[in-house]
């Protein structure tokens, strides 16, 4: 759990607050002329980072307004809240070393395989 | 005595050593006003029919004898009034046409839930994640929150030397849920 200072209603709890997932994505121009690979990749795949993440979130329970926010995920430091449509914004962060050291993206570390059941 | 019947003495006994009132109020109209708040056209339309101003600050209402006009996102207000005045809703809806403004009449979605007494505030406070004392400290507060998994709007109603007063705005399908844990919650309000 942690605040989020809503650009308009002021600092409210998370709870209030719906996370629309990476922000930036710009749909492509030409849909018909992509390859099912590089739509699938528009569509579905997220950086999903540990460390710095720039997100879109939606005052749910308030003024019902998107935003841009970056968060440090894995602190759950918010460094940015800036409006939708602007550019992102150049962002220095502690991105922290963890002792095991896991890879920055993806949610999981070495130790999650996947492993067909039989 | 039947334990239902003990408890709801008790509550009684609560509810009346802290002077703690909750009425449903009889039906309101509500109107959602969605526009522009630059259009300065517009916003004078409003004030003119409302006899009272749109307010731009967040969190803020404005009123005046009959009409209580709400901020609930910088373009979207409510207009909330007596069930006795019709021309207000065909006035907005006829002076500001339907392109660049949205007029709806949502008075059947939400009833209006006033509670009053001076404990109030810790006894809202006890579903609320919200800080009250901040979020509702003047007169013409109002607040969008979760009442537990409920949303709703609060709005302070009683002037600085008047007991608490607040008005919760909840969809009719959850009044009940929300009046229940009220009452739920009067059981051990101890101070
Ligand atoms: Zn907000």
């Amino acid at each position: 759990m942690f605040l989020i200072n809503c650009p308009h209603c002021g600092e409210r709890d998370q709870s209030e607050f719906n996370c629309g997932g990476e922000a930036h994505i710009v749909r492509p121009k030409n849909p018909l002329n992509l390859t099912d690979d590089q739509w699938a990749d528009y569509l579905f795949m997220r950086k999903n980072i540990k460390g710095i993440q720039f997100e879109r979130w939606n005052h749910s329970n308030g003024c019902r307004r998107w935003f841009n926010v970056v968060r440090n995920t894995a602190t759950d430091e918010i460094l940015k809240i800036y409006n939708i449509g602007e550019k992102a914004p150049q962002i220095e962060g502690n991105n922290p070393k963890t002792p095991s050291g896991e890879p920055i993206i993806g949610s999981g570390n070495y130790s999650t395989s996947f492993e067909k059941k039989q | 005595m039947l334990d239902r019947e003990k408890t709801i003495l008790a509550i009684n006994n609560i509810m009346e050593k802290n002077e703690i009132k909750i009425q449903e109020l009889p039906f309101l109209n509500k109107i959602n006003l969605r526009l522009n708040p630059n259009n300065n056209q517009h916003m004078s339309i409003c004030e003119n029919i409302l006899e009272t101003i749109l307010p731009i600050q967040s969190n803020t209402y404005s009123q005046n004898k009959k009409v209580k006009s709400i901020w609930l996102s910088p373009d979207e207000w409510l207009v909330v009034y007596d069930d006795d005045d019709d021309d207000i809703f065909i006035n907005l809806k006829d002076k500001l046409g339907d392109i660049e403004a949205s007029v709806t009449d949502i008075s059947e979605n939400r009833t209006v839930i006033r509670i009053s007494g001076k404990n109030i505030f810790i006894l809202l406070s006890k579903f609320l994640v919200l800080d009250l004392e901040k979020n509702l400290s003047t007169q013409t507060s109002c607040v969008q929150t979760l009442f537990v998994k409920v949303p709703v709007l609060l709005l302070r109603n009683n002037k600085d030397n008047q007991t608490p007063e607040v008005d919760i705005f909840v969809n009719k399908s959850h009044a009940n849920y929300i009046y229940n844990l009220i009452i739920d919650g009067t059981k051990n309000l101890d101070f």
